[in-house]
C-alpha cells in the first residue's frame, strides 16, 4: 500500500509537462501549452486609449474581441521592430482569452517536473520576479518558465486602484 | 431549515406560478379596492389566494398555508358581501399578501425562516368572527394617524378609496397599516416585516427563466431552418466558384446571395430580440399599489392613469427602470401634486392625476411621468441650489430655464426643509440620473406653473445590440451610440469660443460645451490638415456635451462585445464592436466621458 503510494508521488514528481518556449529579446521563456489556445501571426490592432502603454489594443479572434499586450513592453524592454517571426499567443488566463505579443516562437518541448529549479534570487532576466515560477536548465540553453496568469491578475489589481 | 422536496420540478413549477400569481395579486387587490361590486375580479383574487393555498399545502409549508388560508378567510367574507371592502381590510389583505410574498421568497431562497407570522394573522382574525362588521366600524376612530383614513374609509363604503399613491422604495405601507391594525399587539413587527417584504418581492420577480409565446420559438424555427437554406446555398455557391464557375455569374448570384442572408438574419434578429422583450406593465403593475399607498399616507387624492403598458422593452432595460420609476411617481406624488384643499383653491378638481405613459418611438422607448400638479417652480429651484451651496450666483446667471431645471438632479439637492419618510435627502432625483445613465437614456423635463411637470425618460430598445454612429477621429474609428446622439452639426473650428479654458459652441440658444475625441482618447494627430470638423452632440441623462470628431462615417447596427475583464471599466469605453471588414471598433459610453469630464473642463479623462 505504501510503496504504491509512493511509486505515484515518484510518478507525479517527474511528471512531464509540455511548455511553449518563446523568444523577446534573446532570451527564452516558456509557459505551459495547456495554457496556449493558439499562435497567431499579427492582425490589425484596434488601440485601446487610456489603457497601461504595455496593452497594444484588441483584436478581433473570430468574432471574439481579447486584448493584446505586448511582452517587451510590459517587460520594460527596448521596443522591436515587427518580424515576420513576431507571433501573438492566445493563451487562456482564468477563462478569459488574451494575446501577448512575443519576438518568435520556438517550439513546444517536454520536460519533466523535476528539471524545473525554483528561480534564484536574484534573476539576470527582465520579467519580474513574481511571474517567474522557475529556471530549466538544460544543456546549452536556459529557460525561464513563466506564469502569466500571475502577472495578469497583478496588473488588474493594478489598474482597479487607479494607478492606471 | 433547508427545504425538503423530493421533486425538484415540482418545487419549480410551484414557484414559478405562485410568483406570477402574486404579482398580479397586488394590482387586482387595488383595482378591487376602487370597483368593490366587481364580483369577477373578486372571484378572481379568492381563486389566486386559493391556489397558493392549495399548493403550498400539498407541499407542506404550512407558515404559507396558515397565512393564505386565513386571508382566503377574510376574501371569502368579502366575496359573500359579509363583509364590505374599505381602505382598513385591504390594508390588511395586502399586508397578508406581503407576508406571503415573503414565504415564498424564503422558499425560493431555497432556506425556510421561521417567520413571525402571528403579528399578520392577528390582524386578519377580527375580520372573521361574526361581529366583524362592528370591527370595521369600531376600528374607524383608531386611525387617527393618516390624515386621509377617515375620508377613505367613508368613500371605500360607498364608492371607492382615493387609488393610488407611490410608495417610497422599501417601505409599503408603514402608517396606515399600524393605523389600521385592530389588534394593539400586531403593531410593532409589522412595519419592518413590510420594508422586507417589499425588498424581497422584488427578488421574487427576478427573471432566470422565460415564458416564451410559442408562436415566437416557431417563428425563429423557421427562419433558422431558412438560414440552413441559404448556408447551403452559400457553400453550393462556394464549390461552382471553386470549380471554376464564371466570374461574373457568380458575382450576380453572390449578390442576391447576400441580399437574402441579410434579410434572413435581420428578421432572426428582430426574432430573437422579441424574445427578450417583456411588457413594460411587469414594471408598471406594482405601481397602483405604490400610488394608493402613498395617496393615503400623503393625504392626497390620485387618480393614476396608465397608458401603453403593453409596449415591450427588452428586460435588461426592464429591470433597471423600476427604481427610477418609483422615485419620479414618489416626486410627482410628493412634490408636484397638491392636497385636494390647495387644488380646490387653486381652481382645479379635488383630484390629482398622474398619467404614467409608455410608447415606442423608432428605436426607443419613451416613458413620461406626467402630473397636474403645482409644476417646478425654477426660482425656488436657483435658489435652493444656491443655499445648499452646489451653484454659484455666475453660474446660476449663465443658466437657462432648462439649465435650471436640470439642477434637480445634483446629488444633495432637496427642495424638502426636512428629509421625511418620504424624500429630502437629496438622493431620489440622483438616483433616477444613475440608472438612466447606465441605460444610456435621456431624460428631459417639461413643467409649466400650476399646470403640472412632466418627465420624460428616452429609453434604447435593448443592450446587445445598437444602432451606432460611426465617426472618425483622425485615423481611428469609433462607434458612438445612436441612441444618445441628438444631432449632428459641420463646423468650422474658427466657430469655437472659450471660456474658462473649456471650449464651448454657441447652438442656436444654447451654450454646448465641447470635448474634443482626440485629447480624450489621446489619439495621434495626422498630418491632414482640416479646418472643419464635425460636432456630435449628444445627451446623457438630462447633459448635452459636443463631442468633436474629424469625420462621421454613417450609421451602423452593431453587436456590442465586452473588453472582457482585463480591460473592463475604461473610463469612456462602453465595449467593443467588429465592423463588415473585421476590424474592431471601440464604443464610446458617452455616460462615462460626461463624467470624467466633469470639472476637468472637457480634457483629458485619465493620466
Amino acid at each position: 500500500m505504501e510503496t504504491a503510494l509512493q511509486t505515484r508521488v515518484e510518478v507525479a514528481r517527474s511528471e512531464l509537462i509540455q511548455l511553449v518556449s518563446f523568444k523577446l529579446e534573446e532570451e527564452e521563456y516558456g509557459v505551459n501549452v495547456l495554457k496556449v489556445r493558439e499562435i497567431i501571426r499579427m492582425p490589425t490592432i484596434t488601440r485601446v486609449p487610456n489603457t497601461p502603454h504595455y496593452i497594444e489594443g484588441v483584436i478581433n479572434l473570430r468574432g471574439k474581441v481579447i486584448p493584446i499586450i505586448s511582452m517587451r513592453k510590459r517587460f520594460s524592454l527596448p521596443e522591436g521592430e515587427t518580424s515576420s517571426q513576431t507571433r501573438i499567443m492566445v493563451m487562456d488566463m482564468d477563462g478569459e482569452l488574451m494575446g501577448f505579443v512575443v519576438d518568435a516562437v520556438s517550439e513546444v518541448i517536454r520536460i519533466s517536473e523535476s528539471e524545473i529549479q525554483p528561480p534564484p534570487a536574484v534573476v539576470n532576466s527582465a520579467v519580474e520576479q513574481e511571474c517567474l515560477s522557475g529556471v530549466i536548465n538544460q544543456t546549452e540553453r536556459l529557460l525561464f518558465f513563466l506564469d502569466l496568469e500571475k502577472l495578469i491578475s497583478r496588473d488588474e489589481r493594478q489598474m482597479f486602484s487607479g494607478i492606471l | 431549515m433547508a427545504i425538503e422536496c423530493e421533486d425538484q420540478e415540482l418545487l419549480e413549477g410551484f414557484l414559478t406560478e405562485t410568483t406570477e400569481l402574486l404579482e398580479k395579486l397586488d394590482d387586482d387587490l387595488v383595482t378591487l379596492e376602487k370597483a368593490p361590486s366587481d364580483t369577477e375580479l373578486m372571484n378572481g383574487i379568492f381563486r389566486s389566494i386559493h391556489t397558493v393555498k392549495g399548493a403550498s399545502s400539498f407541499l407542506g409549508f404550512e407558515l404559507l398555508v396558515k397565512v393564505t388560508h386565513k386571508t382566503e378567510d377574510v376574501l371569502n367574507r368579502l366575496r359573500r358581501s359579509e363583509l364590505a371592502v374599505d381602505p382598513e381590510i385591504m390594508d390588511v389583505i395586502l399586508e397578508a399578501v406581503d407576508l406571503v410574498k415573503l414565504l415564498v421568497s424564503d422558499i425560493k431562497g431555497g432556506d425556510i425562516v421561521d417567520r413571525e407570522i402571528d403579528g399578520t394573522i392577528a390582524k386578519l382574525l377580527p375580520y372573521l368572527s361574526d361581529n366583524a362588521k362592528e370591527a370595521t366600524v369600531l376600528k374607524q376612530p383608531a386611525p387617527a394617524t393618516p390624515p386621509l383614513a377617515a375620508p377613505a374609509a367613508e368613500q371605500g363604503t360607498t364608492a371607492a378609496p382615493p387609488p393610488p399613491a407611490p410608495e417610497p422604495q422599501a417601505a409599503p405601507e408603514p402608517a396606515p397599516v399600524k393605523a389600521a391594525a385592530p389588534s394593539p399587539p400586531a403593531k410593532a413587527p409589522s412595519p419592518p416585516a413590510a420594508r422586507d417584504v417589499d425588498k424581497k418581492a422584488d427578488d421574487l420577480s427576478d427573471n432566470s427563466t422565460v415564458r416564451v409565446d410559442v408562436k415566437r420559438l416557431d417563428d425563429l424555427m423557421n427562419q433558422v431552418g431558412e438560414l440552413v437554406l441559404e448556408r447551403n446555398r452559400m457553400m453550393q455557391l462556394n464549390t461552382d466558384f471553386q470549380g471554376g464557375g464564371e466570374d461574373s455569374a457568380f458575382g450576380e448570384e453572390f449578390g442576391k446571395l447576400s441580399k437574402r442572408i441579410s434579410f434572413v438574419t435581420s428578421e432572426l434578429q428582430m426574432q430573437v430580440l422579441k424574445m427578450r422583450m417583456i411588457p413594460v406593465e411587469k414594471v408598471f403593475k406594482k405601481f397602483p399599489r405604490i400610488v394608493r399607498n402613498l395617496a393615503r399616507d400623503l393625504g392626497k387624492e390620485v387618480d393614476l392613469v396608465i397608458l401603453g403598458e403593453e409596449t415591450e422593452l427588452d428586460r435588461s432595460v426592464v429591470d433597471e427602470i423600476g427604481d427610477p420609476l418609483i422615485h419620479l411617481i414618489r416626486n410627482a406624488m410628493d412634490h408636484g401634486l397638491e392636497t385636494p384643499d390647495e387644488r380646490v383653491a387653486a381652481g382645479k378638481p379635488g383630484k390629482g392625476t398622474l398619467i404614467l405613459s409608455a410608447a415606442h418611438e423608432g428605436n426607443q422607448i419613451v416613458i413620461s411621468i406626467k402630473d397636474d400638479g403645482k409644476g417646478i417652480d425654477p426660482d425656488r429651484i436657483a435658489r435652493k441650489a444656491k443655499e445648499k451651496g452646489l451653484v454659484t450666483d455666475e453660474q446660476l446667471a449663465a443658466m437657462g430655464q432648462r439649465e435650471i431645471l436640470d439642477l434637480i438632479f445634483l446629488p444633495g439637492f432637496s427642495t424638502k426643509e426636512k428629509a421625511t419618510d418620504l424624500s429630502g435627502r437629496g438622493v431620489g432625483m440622483d438616483v433616477v440620473r444613475t440608472n438612466i445613465k447606465k441605460l444610456n437614456g435621456i431624460i428631459d423635463i417639461k413643467s409649466e406653473l400650476g399646470q403640472g411637470s412632466e418627465f420624460i425618460l428616452k429609453l434604447p430598445l435593448t443592450l446587445a445590440i445598437i444602432q451606432s454612429l460611426l465617426v472618425e477621429v483622425e485615423d481611428e474609428t469609433y462607434s458612438i451610440p445612436l441612441a444618445a446622439v441628438l444631432e449632428t452639426l459641420r463646423v468650422e473650428e474658427r466657430e469655437f469660443h472659450v471660456i474658462g479654458g473649456q471650449e464651448v459652441l454657441k447652438l442656436r440658444n444654447s451654450v454646448l460645451p465641447l470635448m474634443r475625441l482626440q485629447k480624450v482618447f489621446n489619439v495621434a494627430g495626422s498630418d491632414r490638415a482640416r479646418t472643419a470638423c464635425y460636432v456630435v452632440v449628444v445627451g446623457v441623462a438630462e447633459k448635452r456635451v459636443g463631442l468633436v470628431v474629424s469625420r462621421l462615417l454613417g450609421q451602423q447596427e452593431v453587436a456590442i462585445k465586452s473588453l472582457g475583464k482585463y480591460l473592463a471599466n475604461l473610463p469612456g469605453i462602453a465595449g467593443s464592436t467588429i465592423l463588415g471588414d473585421g476590424r474592431v471598433t471601440l464604443i464610446i459610453d458617452p455616460a462615462g466621458l460626461l463624467e470624467n469630464s466633469d470639472g476637468s473642463g472637457g480634457g483629458r479623462i485619465a493620466a
